[in-house]
C-alpha cells in the first residue's frame, strides 16, 4: 500500500517528478565522476607503474625518477649492489638524455632517448620490427660502428623513418667548436611504444652502454635511475630500507611511496573531487527534500484523510519516505549511465595534459566506485526523505481537515 | 662556454642594428630574475657586453640541475667574506633558518665539500599554480657558485636576454637564430603559451566541469520555480474567477517568478563570494601559496544572474502557461 500510493503520487505531476529524477541523475554523475577521479588516479598510477613488473624505483637521492638531470654514478658497481640485496630479482638501469637526428643541413629532430638493458628493460614493448642488439665493448667504442635503435611512432613519424632505415644521432652540441656531440650512425631495429612517455613526445631507445660512451666523460658509467624487480613473496619495504643503506646517495622508492609522492602532486583534483562530489551529493538532497517537501504540503489534506480513516503513522511516514528514495533511486541509476559518458569526456580533455602517458588515465571506473556512489546516493534519498516524512507524520489530523474543508 | 654564448648573443643584437632593450625570454625565466632581490642570477654575464646598447643580459641559468642540499652549520652571523644565499621562505618556519643564519650547502648529502653561504633573502611563494603541486623548497644562488657546486660546467639551461620590441625585436630574434648553434632563441609568448599549456588544459576541465554544474543547477532552478508558481495556482483560480484576463496573470507570474530567481541569483551571488573566501582561506593554508583558488568575478556573478533570470522567466512562463490553460475550478480543486 505505501509503495503504491508513494508510486501514484509521482506519477500525479511526471514533469515535476521527471526534473527531478534529471536533477538526481546529473548530480549522480557528478559524483560517480568524482569518486572516480579521486580513486582511480591511484589506482590506474599503480598499474601503470607495475606495467612491467618492476615495484622499485633507485632514483639520486631527493629526487623522483627523471625529475631533475641528476644522475647516479658507479652505475655498474650501484646495480651490483642492488642485485645482491635479498629479494632482488631483476635490476633494470636507465639513463635518460636529449638526443638529436641529424636530418641534413641544419634540420635536427630532437627527441628523448633512454640508454637500456634489452634483456632486462621494463620501458617499451615492440610493436614492429626487431628489439635493440647490445653491441660488444670494442663495437661500443668504435664511433663508426652502425648501432641499433628502437623508436616510438612520433620519432619515425618527425624523421621519416621506418624499421631498417639508418639515422644519424648526436647526444648534444658544443656551441663553442660548432659541431655536435657524440655523432653516431644507427639502424632503426623496429617501433615500440614506450610506457612513460606521452604519446606525442619523439623517444627513443638506445642499448644502455651506445648511450653512456656516446655522451663521453660526462655520462660514462652513469645512470638516471635504477627500476627494480623484487622477488614474489619478498617484503617491498624491506628492499627498500636496504637499498637505502646500501646505497645511501639513492632514493629507494616503493610503490606505496610513488604512489604518495603522485597523489601529493595531483592533490589539486583530489581536493577538487572531494570539493565538487560533496557540492553535488548536497544538491541531489537539497531537490529530493524539496520536491517531496513541497509534495507534502501540497497533499496535508489527503495525509490527514489517510491518518483519519485509521491508515497508520508508519504507513504515512513510509509512503512519503519511499517517495523521495524512489526519485533518487532512478535518478541514481540513470546517473550512473551518465557519470561513465561525462567521465569519458573529460578524460578527453584531460588527456592533452604536456607529457602524460598514453596508458595513464585520470578517470578509472571501478565497480567499487560505483557501489560507493550508489550507497552515498542512496543514503541520501534515505536523508531528504526524512525532514518530510517527518513533517507529514506530525500533522495535526482535526486542524488540517477543518483547514483544508474551509479552502 | 655561457659567457661565449652571451659575447655571441650581444653581437647578434648588435647585428641586428637595434636597441636593444628590457624583453626577456620566458616566462620563467622572468620571474626567477623579479624573485632574486639579492644579486644571484644576474650578475655572472651582465658586465662584459657592449654598454649602452646592451643594457642587460640576465642569465638566470641552471634551472633543473642535480638537487642542492642544504644544512644548517650555525646560526650565528658569518663573515662577510662568505657568499649569499637566497632561501625558501618556509624554511624558516621549517627549519628555522632565517636572514644571516650560515647554512652549508652541497650537491651530495654529508658532502664535507659543500660550501658555506650566508642567507641574505627569503623568497615569498608566488601566486603560481605551477608551484601548488611542488612541495620542495626553492633557492637561489650565484650563477657560478650553482654552477661549480653540482658539476654542471659552464652551461645554463637558458638565458634571458632584453630587446626592444615589434620589429626590433623581431630582428634581434633572427640575427641570433642566425648565428645559433645547438640554441635557439624564443619569443616570450611563444615560451608562455608551452608552458601555459598544463593550465589551458586545467581550465578546459575546470569550464567542462562548470558546464556540469549549470545544467544541474538549471534543472534544481527549473524544478523549484516550476513548485513554485504551481503553489499559486489557487490564487490564480480566485483572479481568473474575478475576470483578470490570462495575458495578465501570466505575466504577473512571469514578473514574480523573474524576481525569485534574481533574488535567489543574488543572493546566491554572496553565498558564492562567502564560499570562495572560504576555499581560499583553507587552501592557501595547506598549500601555503597566496595563490587564489576560487575567485567571484563580476563576469561570473553576471553570468550567474542572468541564466538565472532566464531560467526563472522561462519556467515561470511555462508554469503559468499550464495553469492559465486549466478551468479555474480544476485549480480549486472542485
Amino acid at each position: 500500500m505505501p509503495v503504491r500510493l508513494a508510486l501514484l503520487a509521482l506519477l500525479r505531476h511526471p514533469a515535476r517528478t521527471l526534473l527531478a529524477i534529471l536533477g538526481v541523475a546529473v548530480s549522480a554523475a557528478l559524483l560517480l565522476d568524482m569518486v572516480m577521479l579521486a580513486t582511480g588516479m591511484r589506482e590506474n598510477f599503480r598499474d601503470f607503474l607495475l606495467l612491467r613488473g618492476y615495484q622499485l624505483r633507485v632514483a639520486p637521492r631527493g629526487t623522483l625518477p627523471f625529475d631533475s638531470e641528476a644522475t647516479l654514478d658507479s652505475a655498474r658497481a650501484l646495480v651490483r649492489t642492488v642485485r645482491a640485496v635479498p629479494g632482488v630479482r631483476a635490476v633494470s638501469p636507465v639513463l635518460g638524455a636529449q638526443s638529436q637526428a641529424l636530418m641534413g643541413g641544419d634540420s635536427v629532430v630532437t627527441g628523448f632517448v633512454l640508454g637500456l638493458e634489452p634483456d632486462v628493460q621494463g620501458d617499451y614493448e615492440l610493436v614492429r620490427g626487431a628489439d635493440l642488439v647490445v653491441p660488444d665493448a670494442a663495437a661500443i667504442a668504435n664511433t663508426d660502428a652502425v648501432g641499433t635503435l628502437v623508436a616510438n611512432a612520433a620519432w619515425l613519424a618527425r624523421t621519416r623513418r621506418a624499421p631498417g632505415d639508418t639515422v644519424r644521432l648526436a647526444v648534444g652540441y658544443d656551441p663553442q667548436l660548432r659541431t655536435v656531440l657524440g655523432e653516431r650512425r644507427f639502424v632503426v631495429a623496429g617501433e615500440a611504444r614506450f610506457h612513460y612517455v606521452a604519446t606525442a613526445q619523439p623517444a627513443l631507445a638506445l642499448p644502455l652502454a651506445v648511450l653512456q660512451a656516446m655522451g663521453g666523460a660526462e655520462r660514462r658509467d652513469r645512470v638516471s635511475l635504477l627500476m627494480v624487480k623484487a622477488a614474489d613473496g619478498a617484503d617491498a619495504d624491506a628492499i627498500v630500507q636496504a637499498i637505502q643503506r646500501a646505497a645511501p646517495r639513492t632514493s629507494a622508492i616503493s610503490l606505496a611511496g610513488a604512489t604518495a609522492q603522485v597523489e601529493q602532486r595531483l592533490a589539486y583534483f583530489k581536493q577538487l573531487a572531494l570539493v565538487l562530489g560533496s557540492i553535488s551529493l548536497a544538491v541531489g538532497v537539497l531537490l529530493v527534500t524539496t520536491l517531496v517537501t513541497i509534495s507534502v504540503n501540497e497533499r496535508q489534506g489527503e495525509i490527514a484523510v489517510l491518518r483519519a480513516i485509521g491508515i497508520a503513522r508508519a504507513s504515512v511516514v513510509m509512503q512519503v519516505f519511499l517517495e523521495g528514495l524512489a526519485i533518487a533511486a532512478v535518478g541514481s541509476l540513470l546517473g550512473l549511465g551518465l557519470g561513465l559518458v561525462t567521465g569519458e569526456w573529460l578524460e578527453g580533455i584531460l588527456r592533452d595534459f604536456p607529457g602524460m602517458p598514453p596508458t595513464f588515465r585520470f578517470f578509472v571506473f571501478q565497480p567499487r566506485d560505483a557501489g560507493f556512489s550508489l550507497v552515498l546516493l542512496t543514503l541520501a534519498g534515505v536523508v531528504s526523505g526524512l525532514f518530510p516524512a517527518f513533517r507529514a507524520a506530525s500533522l495535526p489530523i482535526a486542524t488540517t481537515l477543518r483547514r483544508e474543508a474551509v479552502a | 662556454m655561457t659567457r661565449r654564448i652571451v659575447a655571441l648573443l650581444a653581437g647578434a643584437m648588435l647585428a641586428g642594428g637595434t636597441r636593444v632593450q628590457a624583453q626577456d625570454a620566458g616566462a620563467t625565466a622572468r620571474d626567477q630574475a623579479r624573485d632574486t632581490s639579492v644579486p644571484v642570477t644576474t650578475s655572472a654575464t651582465r658586465t662584459p657586453l657592449a654598454p649602452g646598447r646592451v643594457r642587460d643580459v640576465a642569465a638566470p641559468a641552471v634551472v633543473a640541475p642535480p638537487p642542492v642540499r642544504f644544512g644548517i652549520d650555525s646560526l650565528r652571523p658569518s663573515p662577510a667574506a662568505l657568499r649569499t644565499i637566497a632561501l625558501d621562505e618556509r624554511m624558516r618556519r621549517d627549519l628555522g633558518v632565517d636572514v644571516g643564519d650560515t647554512v652549508r650547502v652541497s650537491a651530495t648529502p654529508g658532502d664535507a665539500a659543500g660550501e658555506r653561504v650566508v642567507v641574505s633573502a627569503l623568497l615569498a611563494r608566488r601566486a603560481d599554480p605551477s608551484e601548488i603541486a611542488r612541495a620542495e623548497y626553492r633557492a637561489r644562488l650565484h650563477l657560478d657558485q650553482l654552477q661549480r657546486l653540482v658539476g654542471y660546467g659552464d652551461r645554463v639551461d637558458r638565458i634571458a636576454v632584453e630587446a626592444g620590441t615589434g620589429d626590433a625585436r623581431e630582428r634581434v630574434l633572427r640575427a641570433v637564430n642566425d648565428v645559433a648553434f645547438g640554441f635557439r632563441a624564443h619569443r616570450s609568448e611563444e615560451i608562455a603559451v608551452r608552458t601555459g599549456a598544463t593550465f589551458q588544459v586545467v581550465n578546459r576541465f575546470h569550464r567542462a566541469i562548470g558546464g556540469i554544474t549549470i545544467v544541474a543547477s538549471a534543472i534544481f532552478l527549473l524544478c523549484i520555480l516550476l513548485l513554485k508558481v504551481d503553489e499559486r495556482r489557487r490564487d490564480v483560480a480566485a483572479l481568473r474567477l474575478m475576470g483578470v484576463s490570462r495575458r495578465t496573470i501570466v505575466r504577473s507570474v512571469v514578473l514574480e517568478a523573474a524576481m525569485v530567481a534574481l533574488v535567489g541569483s543574488l543572493a546566491g551571488v554572496a553565498f558564492g563570494w562567502v564560499v570562495a573566501q572560504l576555499v581560499n582561506w583553507h587552501f592557501r593554508g595547506v598549500h601555503r601559496t597566496p595563490l587564489a583558488f576560487a575567485i567571484v568575478t563580476p563576469t561570473t556573478a553576471t553570468f550567474a544572474c542572468l541564466l538565472s533570470i532566464v531560467l526563472g522567466i522561462g519556467a515561470g512562463w511555462l508554469a503559468a502557461r499550464r495553469l492559465v490553460g486549466r478551468p479555474p475550478l480544476t485549480l480549486l480543486g472542485r
